[in-house]
């Protein structure tokens, strides 16, 4: 993967929060390059900062010092506007929580990012999720509620609104966290797919040792550092506590 | 954010917590509603029970008045004549002023009977107001303009006299045409005027043989019998036969009548011989028909009368210098003749008929004398606009006039309406005020309830203003839906209350046909109050709803 641009590129990168008068470090001082098309995985135990560093390079958060750029682009400056457009347009999230508006459809549930600034036909943004639910195996679901399926589905509905505007960085919130094997399987494989079909760069935080070996790379975090990085395989034993 | 999906995430958003949007609506409704009821009441008792009594922008002046032991004196020297009325014209907003004069003299009228099947006797009041003042109300009344289209459409029907004409229609130059009864109220009816001096005569006229002659002079008539005290005259027995100068006097025209139109107005109540003339055009104040149908058809035993329309051309006897009540002008000066209703004024008295001035001035100076027929009793203006009345009020008093007891009732008629009025659509604006803070509560609760979707779609590309259009947009749906219903219930209640009021309030007169009057600006206004009122509850929870932390929200669940 050597030679590909950066996706991520994260120097020194510090995260403090404020709680009850004190401050906590949630990232001190993390060093992170994500190349485009690389599959990397966040793993560590509870509050080690895995969510944090997800949310700042999501640019859902700013709040950091050090440096950061995502897809080369420094978001620290950028106005709301730019930065909502930017998430829009160049991340797609995926949440274990799926996080679907249950009054919407399956269809406008995918659908929903291109209300936000894609310039793009209403009915190019249909037909793209039709073919996205289509690839997905949820072609028929198109107008159904999501209440009506599945924690598996709902994931992979979650999924094709990620994918719809085709973004170059995709991040996932333990996607598989509350999905079985078989299901977590599927949805490794969908998420690879599109990794290989896009050069998408793939950043999934998780404590599923079986998601964190199928990545390209693994990066462990403890207390808001990164203790070690590893190549394919999985780093079960590897953090202090073991909770990954 | 595109509309559709803006629209469309705003009714996801109002279906998935209809039943808080229900209840937040409730206190938009019934604002808006009370809004729109109380603006059409206001609006309809202007314009329905104010303008029907005196219109606002039309003034009645007078000389000034004090109260003195309980009579009311007039204050000042210079009498209300032509240069009065000049000057009060050229006040600033004032668009035209002519004088108004009363009668001077006594009079009764009686007729109806064609209507009610029986003469109702009274005694008589004129105003005598210039025929150029009231010529378009009359013509409006008259649905002049209607009456024209229909004729220029049909094909005229050959005829010899009115009678070979269809009702409603006269017969001119050998066509039957409309009868236009506007036309009839004129300066100088072809009326005998009795005089006394040529200086009596109107302008162009001449006193010949006790009667103002023009160029043209009226054709002379015979009665088959003088008219006494005229209780007994038929109007078809007044058609007289046509005479011409003989030795013994007048002697009739066997085989001839006055031409059609007239009748044979005999010169004193004593008297065979007399002139064809043509009624007296008389004019009367809509009001009138209410105060017969409400107060006195059931007195009478009358049935109450249907609508104006069937009073026109109806014809009165009216006897000029007597009275049930005062004393009677020398009866060799008595005149005994015809009006006929022409047509309907808010100028005329309500009680009484309007005459062409120049016809009660003629009289006036006839029973009292020429100074008496040169003064007027009040005068009427028009202003430029309504905002313009109090301006010409304090010109006028600086004059030494004020306003006729009428205009000022009306007046404070008017200033009562306005202030009720103002009082409840303040009423409105509190129950609006009181909605909006039940609409900020709302959707307080509602933002941290969806504070989780919010952070979702902040996640995936919404900027903070799209979320704040989005919470700002749901409470303006509210408002348009609270306002169309709330305006919905005040039409609906106006409704119910103008049908009760006809049903219940029959005999109470002057109560208008309907109490409410909607302007076309009172459905979007109300709409935008409500719109306005819930986007401003909205605001402080659309500013906690931009405010949220995407992260922090997404990392609680």
């Amino acid at each position: 993967m050597s030679g590909r641009p950066l996706a991520i590129d994260a120097r020194q990168l510090v995260r403090t929060f404020a709680v009850e008068g004190r401050q906590i470090r949630a990232l001190d001082g993390v060093d992170l390059q994500v190349q485009r098309g690389e599959f990397v995985a966040v793993v560590g135990r509870s509050g080690a900062g895995k969510s944090t560093l997800l949310n700042l390079i999501g640019a859902l958060d700013r709040g950091y010092t050090g440096h950061l750029q995502v897809l080369g682009q420094s978001l620290r400056e950028l106005p709301d506007r730019a930065l909502s457009q930017f998430r829009n347009q160049q991340i797609g999230f995926v949440f274990q929580a799926f996080n679907l508006l249950p009054g919407l459809s399956v269809g406008d549930n995918v659908m929903l990012p291109a209300s936000f600034g894609a310039k793009l036909s209403p009915a190019e943004v249909q037909r793209r999720a039709e073919n996205l639910l289509q690839e997905l195996g949820l072609g028929d679901r198109f107008r159904q509620l999501p209440s009506q399926m599945s924690g598996g589905e709902r994931q992979r509905v979650a999924i094709a609104r990620a994918l719809l505007l085709e973004p170059p960085l995709l991040v996932c919130d333990e996607p598989t966290g509350s999905l079985d094997g078989q299901t977590t399987k599927q949805i490794l494989g969908i998420l690879n797919d599109s990794r290989e079909r896009h050069g998408t760069a793939l950043v999934i935080v998780t404590h599923d040792p079986a998601v964190a070996a199928t990545a390209d790379r693994t990066v462990v975090l403890d207390r808001g550092r990164i203790l070690r990085e590893e190549t394919g395989a999985p780093v079960v034993t590897a953090t202090a506590g073991g909770a990954a | 954010m595109r509309l559709r999906r803006l629209l469309g995430l705003i009714g996801h958003n109002l279906r998935a917590s209809w039943v808080r949007t229900a209840l937040a609506m409730v206190g938009i409704v019934v604002g808006t509603g009370l809004l729109t009821f109380f603006v059409g009441l206001g609006q309809g008792l202007r314009e329905k029970v104010l303008e029907k009594i005196f219109p606002v922008n039309q003034l009645e002046i007078e000389a000034r008045t004090v109260q003195l032991f309980g009579v009311e004196q007039v204050v000042g020297q210079e009498p209300l004549d032509d240069a009065r009325v000049a000057q009060v014209a050229k006040l600033p907003g004032v668009v035209a002023a002519f004088g108004k004069q009363k009668s001077a003299f006594p009079a009764r009228l009686w007729g109806g009977k064609e209507l009610l099947g029986y003469n109702l006797f009274t005694e008589a009041f004129f105003d005598g107001i210039p025929a150029a003042t009231v010529r378009s109300e009359l013509e409006t009344f008259e649905d002049v303009a209607s009456k024209k289209r229909h004729s220029a459409r049909a094909k005229p029907a050959r005829c010899e006299v009115d009678l070979d004409c269809r009702s409603g229609q006269g017969c001119r130059d050998g066509a039957c045409e409309p009868i236009i009864w506007a036309d009839r109220f004129v300066e100088m009816p072809d009326i005998a005027l009795p005089c006394s001096q040529v200086s009596l005569c109107p302008n162009g006229l001449t006193c010949v043989d006790g009667f103002c002659q023009g160029a043209e002079a009226l054709p002379r008539c015979l009665l088959p019998n003088p008219p006494g005290n005229g209780r007994d005259l038929q109007f078809d027995g007044e058609v007289g036969v046509l005479a011409k100068p003989c030795p013994s006097g007048l002697c009739p025209v066997e085989g001839t009548t006055c031409p059609s139109g007239t009748y044979c107005a005999s010169d004193d109540p004593d008297s065979r011989s007399g002139h064809c003339e043509v009624p007296l055009p008389a004019v009367i104040n809509p009001l009138l028909l209410e105060v017969f149908n409400s107060d006195m058809a059931r007195s009478l035993g009358a049935a109450p009368i249907g609508s104006l329309a069937v009073l026109f051309g109806v014809r009165i006897h009216v006897i000029l210098g007597d009275s049930y009540f005062s004393k009677d002008a020398a009866r060799s000066r008595q005149q005994i003749k015809q009006a006929q209703i022409i047509g309907f004024s808010r100028k005329a008295p309500e009680l009484g008929v309007a005459l062409p001035l120049s016809v009660v001035r003629h009289f006036n100076a006839h029973f009292k004398d020429a100074q008496t027929a040169q003064v007027y009793d009040a005068i009427l203006l028009d202003t430029a606009s309504n905002e313009a009345v109090p301006t010409v009020i304090v010109a006028a008093e600086r004059l030494g006039l004020q306003l006729s007891r009428k205009s000022r009732a009306a007046r404070t008629f008017g200033t009562v309406v306005m202030v009720t009025s103002l009082a409840l659509i303040l009423l409105a604006a509190l129950v609006l005020a009181v909605a909006a803070i039940q609409i900020a509560q709302t959707f307080a609760m509602l933002v941290h309830e969806r504070r989780r979707e919010i952070a979702v779609l902040r996640a995936i590309g919404a900027a903070r203003a799209d979320v704040a259009v989005l919470v700002l947009g749901e409470a303006a749906a509210i408002g348009v839906l609270g306002g169309l219903c709330g305006s919905g219930l005040a039409f609906a209640a106006a409704e119910l209350v103008d049908r009760l009021a006809a049903r219940f309030l029959v005999d109470v007169p002057l109560v208008p046909h309907g109490f409410f009057s909607f302007p076309v600006w009172a459905l979007p206004v109300a709409v935008l109050v409500a719109v306005a009122c819930t986007v401003l509850g909205a605001l402080g929870p659309a500013r906690r709803a931009m405010g949220l932390d995407p992260a922090a929200v997404l990392a609680q669940s």
